[in-house]
């Protein structure tokens, strides 16, 4: 019966090829730009770590003046990053599966074979447990033990992005390079991996580029380095010297912590509680108990990585959609209105109400398909300038990629067919109903 | 007007199914249009933000050096020394910061020491003497900094309070409303006392669109507490990127102990700046104009099958004496009974979603002149869409009331 | 064949009620050939429509092929009308889209039947009415008559008991309706029952039977001295 339907849909089709037309453009149009929103929504709300969110727990504690909290627009979060003096001591606790602390730090490359000038490097400061903990894959070798952390030992990972620019891709595992003027040992480098958004540390564009090398976290101390990344701070002292820096209420280190279990969960939030009480005690901490274990998928949603532009989109294409698909209702109901004479000689041969329903919904689901099959061009198109539109990000030092986010991929089929499919059940469920409750005999006399 | 609004009432009601889906499609497209319009105005308003320096003439080289060999003091004099010898180069600086970036500082200034009375969050950036002209930023009160008060920071030192600073337009009125700032003494962290020595034109600094982009303090300093220095060069009109191509090469290749991080013209960081700003706008106005026409498509086909499914009607009123103007005017009333009550909902649907927009995403509040422009705009537009099938109702002839069709 | 009883059928609408048929009773036997004639405006459609199961009545009862389808569902009376019932109208109503195979197709293909089936059905009917060699042409490649005998022949083509038409010649000279009306007869003592509605009494007389029906009321269904007296008629005319 599906074939006779469709054989009926055709016939209709060529009759009025216009309206046909202008409903499968209509169609496409709202799926076109629902497929362009969706992507890129879909892209930035992703979780790169989905697999692990929920044990993954990013530590945050309010240090800040008490005064003013440190985002005065979102009074009661404590601030994204801890101070060297927190994130140090909350490191000794043991009840973690892993654990890291981690910033970001200027870095300069050089000593690989055959290379003439240093290249810049954005440098992830952070500790051994890093790679485990985040489930980084490894091209060759891997990351560092925890002696290397205390040392701190001159061991450095590549990404694959800088093993290629330096070593033409080669295993350089073993080999040395020159980071900052100290000579390093190469231990391992990454597959490519470029965790959107890049959750660890949002501080920098929620889209940058992934690190280009990581080192033990000490370094930074060690060379009395200034993180590059992010950092925030307040109170009345002077710091006149790397010293003063780190051992000030200035947060700069994010860190984050594996907890297998609600248990483990609950013996951190407690550790760092009567932390807290015992600073609180000596004069820090005057603000309000505020101290979290946040979750990926929470963290996402705490740092607002989707931004309001991208949500208000998303609804505004589907605004469209919903335009696109009413008016689509409207042109079948006529056009199904127009042929009931027809129908009523259908249904007066014997065709079932069913049967009436099913040929009509078959039309509109031809017309539903062939609109997402354009749309799915449309969407492409869209993606396209999408990426145009957003070419002058910057990548230099690692600002948000959006550009990267726009790409069309199976997901985007996927988003077609099932706006298709939404789309035929929203716009030919009630023309098609509203034509099968016809009485046949209306239509019959007055041809 | 020789048509009664009952039987037009009641046949509106007989074929309503297709009236309610184009007030439908009406009550969404007035709610989209004028939040769109609405938040489109206000981004053109920040894309237009005049940026106050000379942004299509200065580019910047940003320099970091991170061994403990390299001297960032001595390579930093060399460089501007360089940069100012350069043929067609009006003015170079050193900062730790580049404006428009969108990467910049903030800290507070107090009007009291010891962190009492009012504070004021104000964007920071640090530049020697010859700050004011790179940025092409004019002194309007005061004087620049002299050449002995400028600041060095050792590596690892971040904040030093200088005695002076220079400050903006807007900060000045924003320390010191209907005073003239000039002279008046402010206090850092530290509640050191700062005593402002000049006032210049607003510009854009390094943190870039912010609630106040123009509420900047230049501090007498030099950079250096991250190993790293931005170059910001300020060349004749049209020879930025010739002069940084050249720079960049050389400050590249002279010296092995330092990278340079990137060049660019402050045009970059200018149209990065307003990129997502420039992109929602194209994008809402896209997908507005498209709405609108679905919409328009939508008043046009109602009215084109009206027409077709009552031709033996409107024969018949032929007939019985009506004019072509009075079977127009029938249509395009029926036509305005459904962009009203589509114009209406609308209303309630767009006062809705403005709210819900400001509250949920914290932006203005819907101005309703937008609302009645908007509805203003709907109606003449829908009413246009409607007009040609009316016209073509106009021509239908007299005779068909006494065809058998 | 049929028997109704009492069916009464009102139209309202908000301003006025019509009394399209009250207290109609009329029987037809199988294998007859009854003619229903009166004037316009009487309810000869709505008994028809009513008689085709394309509409419902509001009291009394209706007894098709010996089956009570006074309270079947929607999809039952479609049922009905597909397998049991072929229509022939005043103006042909053949589907303009499809050619003439495709036309006759129709019923066959909401009975659900095989390919195989239809096609020796459609070819069967087809060359019963003599169109075998336009089975490709578009009804508007055909005169009048012609589509009269398409529709017929999809009328028949599945082999229903009864065959209601409404005015088959109206639209027709008057040598195409001889050819039509011949070919009515011809189905007819193949042993189709036929309720032919007209107003015209030239063609009222063909039939074995009269029912006459002025307004909503049978009120006279004389039998007509007929070339085969063998199908006695009779008339419940009680109304």
């Amino acid at each position: 019966m599906l074939s006779y339907y469709l054989r009926l849909a055709s016939t209709s089709f060529r009759r009025t090829p216009g309206l046909t037309a202008l409903m499968i453009c209509a169609i496409a149009f709202g799926i076109g730009a629902c497929i362009v929103t969706l992507t890129v929504y879909h892209a930035m709300s992703g979780n790169p770590i989905w697999w692990k969110s929920n044990v993954l727990y990013a530590v945050t504690m309010d240090s800040w003046d008490p005064a003013q909290p440190a985002d005065p627009e979102r009074p009661t979060l404590p601030p994204p990053q801890l101070t060297y003096h927190d994130a140090t001591y909350l490191m000794t606790s043991s009840i973690p599966k892993r654990k890291a602390i981690m910033t970001q730090l200027l870095g300069m490359l050089s000593g690989a074979p055959g290379q003439k000038a240093p290249i810049p490097v954005i440098t992830r400061a952070t500790g051994g447990d890093f790679f485990p903990m985040f489930d980084i894959p490894f091209e060759y070798g891997g990351g560092w033990d925890a002696a290397a952390d205390q040392g701190p030992r001159p061991v450095i990972v590549l990404s694959q992005s800088t093993n290629d620019k330096v070593f033409g891709g080669a295993n350089s595992v073993g080999r040395s390079v020159v980071w900052n003027g100290r000579q390093f040992r190469i231990v391992g480098v990454l597959k490519n991996w470029q965790p959107a958004p890049k959750f660890y540390d949002l501080n920098e564009g929620a889209f940058s580029r992934s690190d280009d090398v990581y080192v033990p976290f000490n370094w930074g101390p060690t060379l009395q380095q200034l993180p590059s990344g992010h950092s925030s701070g307040w109170g009345s002292q002077q710091a006149s010297d790397y010293q003063d820096y780190i051992n000030a209420e200035n947060t700069w280190i994010e860190m984050w912590v594996e907890l297998p279990t609600p248990a483990s969960r609950a013996n951190m939030l407690a550790f760092m509680n009567s932390y807290w009480a015992a600073q609180r005690k000596a004069g820090r901490f005057q603000r309000p108990l505020n101290n979290h274990l946040t979750d990926v998928s929470d963290w996402l949603k705490v740092n607002q990585v989707v931004t309001a532009d991208n949500s208000i989109l998303l609804r505004l294409a589907f605004a469209f959609l919903a335009v696109c698909l009413i008016n689509t209702i409207g042109i079948l109901l006529a056009k199904f209105l127009k042929r009931s004479a027809v129908t009523g000689l259908l249904r007066a041969l014997g065709a079932s109400r069913r049967q009436i329903f099913w040929q009509h919904l078959v039309e509109v689901a031809a017309i539903a398909g062939a609109g997402a099959a354009a749309g799915v061009i449309v969407g492409a198109i869209g993606l396209k300038a999408v990426q145009i539109l957003y070419a002058t990000g910057n990548s230099d030092l690692g600002g948000d990629n959006y550009a990267a986010l726009a790409h069309f991929d199976a997901a985007g089929i996927g988003w077609a067919l099932a706006l298709a499919a939404l789309s035929t059940v929203a716009a030919g469920l009630y023309p098609a109903w509203a034509i099968g409750r016809l009485p046949p005999s209306r239509y019959l006399k007055s041809q | 007007m020789s048509l009664s609004l009952r039987p037009m009432l009641s046949s509106l009601l007989r074929s309503r199914t297709g009236a309610i889906l184009v007030a439908l499609q009406i009550m969404i497209a007035l709610a989209v249009m004028v939040n769109a319009v609405w938040i489109v105005s206000q981004r053109i308003a920040d894309i237009e933000e005049p940026t106050g320096i000379d942004d299509p003439n200065t580019f910047v080289v940003a320099i970091a050096g991170l061994t403990n060999r390299f001297d960032l003091s001595s390579s930093l004099a060399q460089d501007l020394a360089y940069l100012r010898g350069l043929p067609g180069v009006v003015a170079a600086t050193a900062s730790e910061s580049v404006p428009l970036s969108g990467d910049g500082e903030d800290t507070e200034l107090w009007l009291q020491p010891g962190q009492r009375g009012r504070a004021v969050v104000v964007g920071e950036m640090q530049m020697d003497t010859s700050g004011l002209q790179t940025l092409d930023t004019r002194l309007i009160a005061g004087r620049n900094f002299r050449q002995d008060e400028i600041q060095h920071f050792a590596k690892g030192q971040t904040d030093l309070t200088p005695p002076d600073i220079i400050v903006s337009r807007t900060l000045a009125n924003t320390l010191f409303p209907g005073e003239n700032a000039l002279g008046k003494v402010v206090y850092g962290d530290a509640g050191k006392p700062i005593t402002i020595v000049g006032i210049v034109r607003d510009f854009i600094g390094p943190i870039g669109l912010g609630n106040d982009p123009y509420a900047y303090a230049i501090y007498p300093q030099t950079p250096g507490s991250y190993g790293s220095y931005d170059c910001l060069v300020r060349t004749l009109p049209g020879r930025a990127e010739a002069i940084m191509r050249t720079a960049a090469q050389h400050l590249a290749d002279s010296n092995l102990e330092r990278v340079v991080l990137y060049a660019h013209p402050l045009g970059y960081f200018h149209r990065q700046m307003i990129a997502e700003n420039r992109n929602m706008a194209i994008f809402l106005t896209t997908v507005t104009a498209l709405i609108l026409s679905v919409s328009c498509l939508g008043i046009f086909g109602l009215a084109t099958y009206n027409v077709s499914t009552r031709t033996k009607q409107i024969g018949t009123r032929r007939a019985v004496g009506a004019r072509k103007r009075d079977i127009i005017s029938y249509f395009m009333v029926e036509n305005a009974f459904i962009l009203s009550a589509g114009v209406l909902a609308g209303c309630a649907l767009a006062l809705g979603t403005g709210y819900w927009l400001s509250t949920q995403y914290a932006l203005p509040r819907l101005d309703l002149y937008y609302l009645v422009g908007g509805v203003l705009f709907l109606w003449i537009v829908g009413e246009l869409a409607a007009w040609q099938p009316a016209r073509r109702a106009a021509s239908v002839p007299p005779s068909v009331a006494t065809r058998t069709v | 064949m049929l028997k109704m009883q009492d069916v009464s059928k009102v139209y309202r609408t908000d301003l006025i009620e019509t009394h399209a048929l009250r207290n109609f009773s009329v029987e037809v036997k199988s294998g007859q050939f009854v003619a229903v004639s009166g004037p316009s405006g009487s309810g000869k459609t709505t008994f028809l429509n009513v008689a085709g199961l394309l509409e419902t009545f509001d009291t009394g009862t209706y007894e098709l092929d010996g089956k009570d389808v006074s309270r079947l569902s929607d999809d039952a009376r479609s049922r009905m009308r597909n397998e049991k019932i072929g229509f022939i109208f005043q103006s042909f109503n053949l589907i303009p889209d499809l050619d003439i195979y495709d036309n006759v197709d129709v019923p066959l293909r909401y009975r659900g039947m095989k390919a195989a089936e239809r096609n020796q059905r459609i070819s069967k009917a087809l060359e019963l009415v003599g169109l075998a060699s336009r089975m490709k042409h578009m009804p508007s490649q055909l005169s009048g008559g012609q589509q009269q005998r398409v529709a017929i022949a999809r009328a028949i083509a599945g082999d229903p008991a009864l065959i209601l038409a409404d005015e088959p010649t109206g639209n027709l000279d008057s040598l195409m309706a001889r050819q039509v009306m011949d070919l009515l007869e011809q189905i007819n003592e193949m042993g189709t029952t036929i309720v032919l509605v007209t107003h015209d009494p030239e063609l009222a007389r063909r039939a074995q039977r009269n029912i006459h029906v002025v307004d909503g009321v049978v009120i006279d269904s004389a039998p007509y001295q007929r070339r085969n007296p063998a199908d006695e008629a009779t008339a419940g005319a009680e109304g």
